[in-house]
């Protein structure tokens, strides 16, 4: 469901999703998250997440429920303006963004 | 206060746009099954819910709102149940044209205080059968039943699968709060049921609104009518929850030849023709003499209630009392809309002044809404509807009932009947589900060869006036 990779040098925490998330996956989805940026955090306190950049990779997902939307905000609200970003989204997925009025603030692509 | 306010109307409105962004991901199959546990639960609760909503509101007859229940949640689940609200609604070979049915987005709605939980489960359904997310506010009389109902119905949809946040209720007591919410640019419609204020207020917020408001119902009994049955159906209607809903008799209207044999058959059901001085007393209790609106008090209250308020005695078990009066608007307030079990009575000289007088009440703050007929000639039912400006012109039947749809006739079931322009509305139909989704019209190429195949030179030309253009346009090639 969640698969991510942090690259130390580039500072840059790439997450790939896959699959129907729904509430439930979300609750799983967001603890696994929190304990990656809290491993980031602990890893370069100095810069903290102020360099860091988290994109998420949406290859393999066919819904998302809005408590997804909601992770994606709050990941994003931690961040620098401009560093996170989705990619690999489904037109289906990308709507939903749209509806959401947060296409622009996710850079969802 | 004011930024504490923008705020929570964010945080509501967010909410409901990430409901609805999750919604729209939903096929046929898995918006029906939310729709139908809804129902279920709704109807499940029908009477819990009715008793709370007398307790709380001191309004109407607990049975009868069982009943309102079961039309809001069981009739209406029957209607619209079988309909295709999601993705292609209709395709159209001849025509080349696929209909896709496409969500709203939030909806705001705001139910009233004389049918409170039935309109709350029915605005519910409608929008959840659409895939829109809905924002309850209640009217303060009536905020606690509704927020129950709102609840039952939010735990019976997660349960089902449907997105968090899909129903929300916000706290009544707060018009800045409630205005607020309403003119929210992310909020997709307004479906208003209230009275002309809020519905002013609904048009007024600049988001796109289906308002209704109140009604003001005329009755014509015509000569060639069972007086009897039309009797004993406008007590069956007017008497229906002390007569809470907007489509309930307000006047009735007859000719002078038949007025004694209407007033005898009124009286043998127990009804009460009220004296000159005793019409005065119940109209200075039942409407406020300022604005010439009903008076809360009176809503919904039982003839031996509104008899004690007014001062006046009737024997026990009276139905309905009636006025018989002799104009309508100034100087005769029940000729208003009351709702409660207060009939007024006319009687004319002959048919057509009978017909002008029930124009004159349907004009008295009811335009567009409904109106009754009860005659066995067709040619005075067309001719009285073809007159009178109502969504509804309900014919032979109870108009509470009739008006509602579902039980008396095939209209669709409803607790929100458009008015027409007439009201403000854009529809004089019952609003449903159809009502809330967006249409997309897939168009496909197919040739319009009458206007493809006409010689254009002939539209440049100043000579060719519309006969020559007209022939030229249907010319057989």
């Amino acid at each position: 469901m969640l698969q991510s990779d942090y690259n130390k040098s580039e500072k840059v925490l790439s997450c790939a999703f896959d699959g129907h998330l729904d509430t439930n996956s979300c609750i799983l989805i967001n603890n696994e998250l929190n304990a990656n940026i809290d491993i980031i955090k602990s890893a370069d306190e100095t810069a903290a997440l102020s360099e860091t950049k988290i994109i998420f990779d949406m290859k393999g997902v066919s819904y998302i429920a809005s408590s997804f939307i909601r992770i994606c905000v709050s990941t994003a609200r931690q961040l620098p303006k401009g560093h996170f970003s989705m990619i690999n989204c489904d037109p289906f997925i990308k709507k939903t963004f749209i509806i959401a009025g947060l296409d622009e603030l996710l850079k969802v692509n | 206060m004011e930024e504490s306010n923008i705020e929570k109307t964010d945080q509501l409105v967010s909410r409901a746009i990430f409901a609805a962004a999750e919604f729209q991901q939903f096929n046929q199959q898995q918006t029906d099954k939310v729709v139908e546990a809804v129902y279920k639960a709704g109807l499940n609760a029908r009477i819990s819910l009715a008793k709370m909503a007398v307790e709380e509101t001191g309004m109407g007859i607990w049975e009868h709102k069982v009943w309102k229940n079961v039309i809001g949640t069981q009739l209406v689940y029957e209607s619209i149940k079988n309909e295709k609200t999601v993705g292609v609604i209709s395709d159209d070979p001849v025509t080349g044209i696929t209909e896709i049915a496409q969500p709203l987005g939030p909806i705001f709605a705001v139910t009233p205080v004389t049918n409170p939980t039935s309109t709350a489960m029915y605005k519910i359904l409608i929008a959840l059968k659409t895939r829109n997310p809905i924002i309850i506010s209640a009217h303060r009389g009536a905020a606690k039943c509704t927020a129950e109902a709102a609840r039952i119905c939010y735990e019976a949809a997660l349960a089902a699968g449907a997105p968090e946040d899909c129903i929300q209720v916000i706290p009544s007591g707060s018009r800045d709060f409630t205005q607020m919410v309403m003119a929210h640019p992310k909020i997709a419609l307004i479906l208003a049921t209230g009275g002309t204020g809020l519905v002013k207020a609904a048009y007024s917020s600049g988001n796109p609104a289906i308002g209704v408001g109140p009604g003001n119902v005329p009755v014509f009994i015509d000569e060639s009518a069972d007086i009897p049955f039309a009797v004993s159906n406008i007590l069956s209607s007017k008497t229906f929850d002390n007569g809470t809903i907007c489509a309930s008799e307000q006047s009735i209207v007859v000719i002078d030849k038949i007025e004694q044999k209407v007033r005898e058959e009124f009286e043998k059901q127990h009804c009460y023709f009220l004296k000159p001085d005793e019409i005065k007393k119940v109209e200075k209790i039942a409407l406020i003499e300022e604005t010439m609106t009903m008076n809360p008090m009176v809503v919904g209250q039982s003839v031996d209630t509104i008899a004690k308020k007014a001062g006046i005695t009737v024997t026990e078990g009276t139905k309905i009392l009636l006025a018989k009066l002799s104009g309508v608007g100034k100087g005769f307030p029940l000729s208003h809309e009351v709702l409660a079990p207060i009939l007024a009575f006319y009687s004319c000289i002959n048919y057509n002044a009978a017909i002008n007088l029930c124009l004159d009440l349907n004009y008295l703050g009811g335009i567009g809404h409904s109106a009754g007929i009860y005659a066995n000639d067709e040619k005075v039912i067309m001719e009285f509807s073809q007159l009178i400006n109502a969504g509804r012109i309900v014919v032979n039947t109870p108009t509470s009932q009739g008006a509602v749809g579902g039980t008396f006739n095939l209209l669709v079931p409803s607790l929100t009947l458009g008015c027409g322009t007439g009201g403000k509305n854009i529809t004089t139909e019952n609003i449903t589900a159809r009502h809330l989704i967006n249409v997309q019209r897939v168009c496909r190429r197919r040739i319009n060869h009458k206007f493809m195949d006409a010689n254009k030179e002939k539209y440049f030309d100043e000579s060719c006036n519309e006969a020559v253009l007209t022939l030229e346009y249907h010319k057989n090639h």
